[in-house]
């Protein structure tokens, strides 16, 4: 990356919800490590299924965020949220079902999902700005 | 020096010239770290807590267990008596939607503590669950009544300082929502 475009990245007002949207990401990315953790420290409850989707919607949010894609900060936020459903679901019917979770999983995607959505929601009329200063 | 990292030791505006007091919290980075550590960590604690509150039956059976068997203390080790009495008449006898509720709100108040957003109203939310459980359960075998007098003061703490501020959605969000003319986001800035 050229030291302008650093530059530029470091003055962009949009940059706090970018870094916001990667440290959500790196959240569900953390949680993975729960498959190891049972018992007394145990916050939330991780199968198989569920770290695949805690880090492949992970990794999209902290994609989303270091490339500032407010389209994909929402994608992986209704990808948390559609999990957080399916998780939720899945619990009412008696059972932590393919997906592995708990209650407290489904409360982690809750939040994550709305996190996402919330920043990525934001409108960003920086490109209207631009051509505001363009050629004529 | 308010907002900035810089702030005085002390702080000699006009009003307190004479009076040398204390600078304001906030303006410390170690602080606002510290703040975040905190409701992050109680919105960790609400999220575990979550864990054990499974559908479809929430515990009840024979025998009954989980929040079942806690929200049944409120009659059996009767704290406050319109209280049992409610638990008894109604919350009991309806105990799937009572279950499902509180696994929502708690859900939601573990993720929303945990990521800053709306964080003085989810502070207010966590008083009033601390409230419920501990006219549930305060009498119960085993209890340490501190446990709730703690859980009481620290959302307060995360009420009073606007927590979600520090490392948190509100921080990022909330200069934002200040601009909208709109009644919603409004309700958001005081909510933050």
């Amino acid at each position: 990356m050229s030291s302008n475009r650093r530059l530029a990245r470091r003055l962009d007002p949009y940059r706090p919800l970018d870094r916001a949207a990667v440290a959500l990401g790196a959240v569900s990315i953390l949680s993975a490590a729960f498959i190891f953790v049972h018992g007394t420290f145990q916050i939330v409850q991780i199968g198989a299924i569920s770290l695949v989707v805690a880090l492949v919607l992970g990794l999209l949010a902290m994609a989303a965020g270091w490339l500032a894609e407010a389209t994909l900060i929402v994608a992986a936020g209704v990808g948390f949220l559609l999990a957080a459903g399916v998780q939720i679901l899945l619990l009412a019917g008696g059972s932590a079902g393919f997906l592995g979770g708990n209650p407290s999983t489904f409360s982690l995607w809750l939040g994550l999902g709305i996190g996402l959505i919330a920043i990525g929601l934001v409108p960003r009329p920086e490109l209207a700005a631009q051509d505001t200063f363009g050629p004529d | 020096m308010a907002g900035t990292d810089y702030a005085a030791n002390t702080d000699y505006s006009a009003d307190s010239y004479f009076v040398p007091r204390a600078a304001p919290l906030v303006p410390s980075r170690l602080s606002r770290a510290l703040l975040a550590v905190v409701r992050i960590g109680v919105g960790l604690l609400w999220l575990q807590n979550v864990g054990w509150k499974t559908p479809p039956d929430f515990g009840r059976g024979d025998p009954p267990g989980g929040l079942y068997l806690s929200a049944s203390y409120a009659v059996s080790h009767q704290v406050f008596y319109p209280y049992a009495w409610l638990m008894d008449r109604f919350v009991l006898p309806n105990f799937t939607l009572f279950g499902w509720m509180v696994l929502v709100v708690e859900a939601a108040l573990g993720a929303f503590l945990l990521i800053g957003l709306a964080t003085r109203f989810w502070a207010v939310v966590g008083i009033a669950g601390t409230v419920a459980i501990a006219l549930s359960v305060l009498n119960a075998p085993n209890e340490w009544y501190w446990s709730y007098v703690l859980m009481l003061l620290v959302h307060l703490a995360l009420f009073a300082t606007a927590a979600g501020r520090y490392a948190g959605l509100d921080g990022v969000l909330r200069p934002r929502w200040q601009e909208s003319p709109s009644w919603l986001v409004g309700w958001l800035v005081r909510a933050s």
